[in-house]
């Protein structure tokens, strides 16, 4: 069988803050495997930021990691120093973010910027650096690279920009790149050409991409494996195809119908009643049972854990086979 | 050269008052430079005005002493070479605190927390003694003398800085490009030196250039209380000092000594002039929404 790179074992990291702990993460598992794509995805808030921040450790001072393992390449990067996690950073694992805009330091050209990602992991003169640093901007696509270098970010469109984070991010040759909402913040032409990017250069470099997102369809067809998450919690697992054809959490299910179908004559949106909990009052039991229509008593007192159903599918529910049910039910009044 | 850096000294030579204050600053940098041509300097130490006469009473200007003579001292030296104990007070302590604010405000604002705490409760401390009295009293105990001065000047010539530059720190930290450099694996000391500073320093910079000015005002005023440089030494506030006793002027001829106020007291409201102007035109320049 593989071995993954990355395993990420029951992580929990909490924000103490004035107002009490706010549990960001609370129960998260997942394995990244060499070159697949894992899509994490959920409502804003449920958490996927802080997993992504955590496997880096680049929290704020109020974030911990209280418990849980992130094991990559034999060690636990919640054990050790500052000093290692620094010289994985960038190097093994990069990351690139939501707001190209805001993610580029507006005082230096993206030229300076990728030569300073390139001088810190690995031992270039500054005259090859700037080499490099063209060969990668022409690499994302980035038309007249010679030119773009010398250019401030602002000078950049919002997809220029986001090219060069890319470029930024791959400067190492990353075994796991983190894309934290990457198309999010640009439009949906731009979105699909950064995907297309990003996936060619994941064949060509063979890493791993955790992708995050609240974006069903760039899940669709950008994931190999999906974790769902909802408050802090992996609520199901599984590759993304049975997860379209065969979601097993209400939360999932839910989800899924709230996309308008096109086959389909529909007169309202289905949406999940409800809206997401405060992370300080978290509901008791399962945190999803009060916006949950298959939910029973036993819910509210007690939390399911997350249990292998079918082989490689994970769920986080009591009443997963209600939602078989449902679903022939379903398929059913559509013939 | 950079486009952006050809348009901000275009900016400033559109600007009247910039082009004065960065006149007199060079001009007053000259003066400071050639001194020794100036006044040859006539002591082991060039920084002693040569006595002219025993003569205690001020001598209004001659060919010989251009701005006349003061406790027997030629005026015209003192002022030519005040202008480099102004610099000297001015940007010795102007740097050395706004590094030392620059340090504790930046520790302070990029780690947050505890650290933050102790170092704003200290920079509160000293924010309560007032000013001009602490560098009386510190200036008192380690005795007199100009080094004095601006160990007292920079003891408590820090705070604002530390402020100013933990305040756009705590903004800039916020910032996704300061977690970008972090994910990059940029060491916190890089992060703060050339992601966060960068982002912060113009308004220090401003700041520190606009307080060389104010601060040869309150050296001066330490000399005049007779508390900075040694009798004799070349330092307007020691000069005005001297014409403390003179400043009433004879009986029916109030103006009889004008000379022993006016040249001191011209060339440090100049000073101070050029670098607020130089500090007016450095902010246009650097704020962008003062941008036209």
């Amino acid at each position: 069988m593989k071995q993954p790179i990355l395993t990420v074992k029951n992580l929990r990291t909490y924000f103490y803050t004035e107002d009490g702990i706010v549990k960001a993460v609370d129960g998260v598992d997942f394995e990244v495997f060499q070159g697949e794509t894992l899509g994490i995805v959920g409502e804003s808030g449920c958490g996927k930021s802080v997993t992504s921040l955590s496997i880096l450790r680049i929290l704020d001072e109020k974030g911990k990691i209280v418990e849980g393992s992130i094991i990559f390449d034999g060690n636990d990067l919640t054990k050790i120093s500052e000093e290692s996690m620094r010289k994985i950073r960038g190097k093994d694992i990069a990351m690139i973010f939501q707001e190209p805009m805001v993610a580029l330091n507006p005082v230096f050209t993206i030229g300076e910027q990728i030569v300073e990602a390139i001088v810190l992991h690995q031992k270039v003169d500054e005259t090859t650096a700037k080499k490099m640093a063209v060969d990668l901007l022409r690499k994302v696509g980035i038309p007249e690279p010679e030119k773009r270098i010398n250019e401030y970010p602002h000078e950049l469109s919002g997809g220029m920009r986001q090219r060069a984070m890319i470029a930024m991010a791959l400067s190492c040759k990353p075994k796991i790149l983190i894309a934290d909402e990457p198309t999010t913040a640009l439009d949906v032409t731009i979105q699909a050409q950064i995907m297309e990017l990003m996936k060619q250069l994941q064949k060509e470099y063979g890493m791993a991409i955790i992708l995050i997102t609240h974006d069903m369809g760039v899940i669709a067809e950008n994931a190999d494996r999906v974790v769902v998450m909802y408050a802090g919690k992996a609520v199901e697992y599984t590759d993304v195809k049975t997860l379209f054809n065969d979601p097993k959490h209400p939360y999932t299910w839910g989800l899924l119908h709230a996309i308008p179908r096109l086959d389909v004559e529909q007169t309202r949106l289905y949406n999940i009643p409800g809206i997401v909990p405060n992370p300080l009052k978290f509901p008791s039991g399962c945190k999803f049972h009060p916006r949950c229509e298959f939910a029973q008593e036993k819910c509210s007192l007690e939390e399911p854990e997350l249990i292998e159903v079918v082989n490689g599918h994970f769920v986080r529910c009591f009443f997963w086979e209600k939602v078989e049910q449902a679903k022939k039910k379903e398929a059913g009044d559509e013939q | 050269m950079r486009t952006e850096t050809k348009r901000m000294i275009k900016r400033l030579m559109r600007n009247p008052s910039a082009v004065l204050g960065f006149s007199l600053l060079i001009f007053f940098t000259i003066i400071a430079i050639i001194a020794p041509i100036i006044c040859p300097p006539q002591s082991y130490d060039p920084y002693m005005i040569p006595i002219a006469t025993w003569d205690k009473t001020p001598q209004p200007p001659t060919a010989e002493h251009p701005f006349g003579v003061i406790d027997g001292r030629d005026i015209f030296y003192g002022v030519i070479w005040g202008t480099r104990t102004a610099f000297k007070v001015g940007l010795i302590v102007t740097l050395t605190s706004t590094v030392i604010g620059l340090l504790i405000g930046s520790v302070a604002g990029y780690f947050g927390g505890w650290l933050d705490e102790i170092l704003m409760r200290i920079t509160d401390i000293f924010l309560s003694i007032p000013y001009i009295l602490a560098a009386i009293v510190v200036t008192a105990f380690l005795g007199m003398g100009l080094n004095k001065v601006m160990i007292s000047l920079i003891t408590f010539g820090w705070m604002a800085t530390a402020r100013l530059i933990r305040g756009n720190i705590l903004q800039v930290r916020e910032e996704q490009y300061v977690l970008a450099a972090r994910a990059l694996g940029v060491s916190d000391y890089l992060v703060i030196l050339k992601h966060v500073l960068p982002n912060t320093i113009f308004p220090v910079i401003i700041q520190a250039t606009m307080r060389i000015g104010s601060l040869v005002i309150t050296a001066a005023a330490l000399s005049f209380l007779g508390l900075g440089a040694p009798v004799g030494y070349a330092d307007w506030g020691s000069l005005l000092n001297f014409a403390r006793n003179w400043l009433l002027g004879a009986s029916g001829e109030a103006f009889k000594y004008w000379y022993a106020i006016v040249y001191p007291g011209t060339a440090m409201v100049l000073f101070v002039l050029a670098w607020n102007l130089v500090g007016d035109a450095l902010r246009d320049v650097f704020d962008p929404r003062l941008r036209g």
